[in-house]
């Protein structure tokens, strides 16, 4: 009998064991791949949050063009026979900055922006220093924004030189940003 | 039996090792794969086009010539009403529109850019600065006059 005990009771042993390290090892395991599918995750969901911001600023880039050739800023006819794209009638959009209220939500966007590329210079444009100014804000929502979308516009004006009254025309960059939303 | 177990443990080891690779990869490959562009096509597109409605300081009988026709009338040897000549008046704006509008330089996003004026397939303006990279952008406009054809390009090096 004892024979048997001594026989049996080891091998129970080596069994447990056994038994022991598989439980061991297939929690660990599971711990691993719970441990690798949470990092894939966080990664996808910062890749969405990504995905998100880029297709905001996608959206703004194609409105900068849009914006350009709107009826509110662009120059139409007004600058010569044949319309011309991208480009911006200054004249108009001084008066649009004075009813930007009725259109702060109308191009769903948050600033709207306009700088002199060259001539250069840092005044910002009012109804006071006009045409002599180099940067104007259209719109200027106080909120957190994306970077900005810019495509680069003309900007013309009538100029008169005193004997006649001519067409004058600088480079400029219309510059949008969206809200940010995530 | 504790030969075994040990065996068991570096087949662990193993096993953590090589989902550890896999993972680094994956995370270079998520990292590299940024899809930013520093300038596009359409901006150097729209740039050329904006620039080619620029009224310059050349004026004659009609009035203030745009730079479109401030290059006819650079290849015309044209001259300007106050007697400037209306190439020094072209070269001048030009290097203005494109160093105001691409600030190249060694420590910016823009290494450089090459500005051409070709008229009938022949370079008659070029205008460089900075290095020329594999990385780059190009653009064009083209217009016809009095049977020339011209073409502006614009090359923007990342």
């Amino acid at each position: 009998m004892s024979f048997m005990v001594n026989k049996i009771f080891p091998e129970n042993c080596k069994a447990q064991m056994k038994i022991q390290q598989m439980v061991f090892m297939i929690i660990a395991i599971t711990i691993l791949f719970v441990l690798v599918g949470l990092f894939f995750l966080s990664i996808s969901f910062s890749n969405l949050k990504k995905t998100a911001t880029n297709l905001a600023e996608e959206s703004s880039k194609l409105l900068v063009s849009k914006l350009a050739n709107s009826p509110e800023f662009s120059c139409g006819n007004a600058f010569g026979t044949i319309s011309q794209s991208n480009c911006i009638d200054f004249d108009k959009i001084i008066g649009l900055k004075e009813e930007i209220e009725s259109y702060s939500d109308f191009w769903g966007v948050a600033k709207i922006e306009i700088r002199k590329i060259y001539p250069n210079g840092s005044r910002l444009c009012n109804e006071a220093n006009y045409p002599d100014c180099e940067i104007l804000k259209i719109l200027d929502k106080d909120v957190k924004t994306l970077s900005y979308s810019s495509n680069f516009v003309s900007l013309c004006r009538k100029e008169s030189d005193g004997k006649i009254i001519y067409n004058k025309c600088e480079l400029a960059l219309l510059m949008v940003a969206s809200g940010d939303k995530t | 039996m504790y030969k075994k177990a040990q065996e068991e443990m570096v087949g662990f080891a193993v096993i953590v090792v090589i989902v550890g690779v896999i993972l680094l990869v994956a995370l270079g490959f998520m990292l590299n794969n940024s899809d930013e562009e520093v300038v596009e096509s359409y901006e150097i597109e729209s740039f050329l086009q904006s620039s080619l409605q620029f009224t310059t300081d050349c004026e004659n009988e009609i009035g203030f010539l745009s730079l479109q026709n401030l290059i006819i009338a650079c290849n015309k040897e044209n001259r300007c009403l106050d007697d400037k000549n209306s190439c020094d008046v072209l070269n001048s704006t030009l290097n203005n529109l494109v160093k105001n509008g691409w600030q190249a330089g060694e420590e910016s996003a823009i290494k450089g850019y090459n500005f051409k004026i070709i008229i009938d397939e022949k370079i008659e303006l070029e205008l460089k600065k900075g290095n020329e990279t594999s990385s780059y952008k190009s653009g064009f406009q083209g217009f016809a006059k009095s049977g020339s054809d011209y073409e502006v390009s614009l090359d923007i090096y990342s």
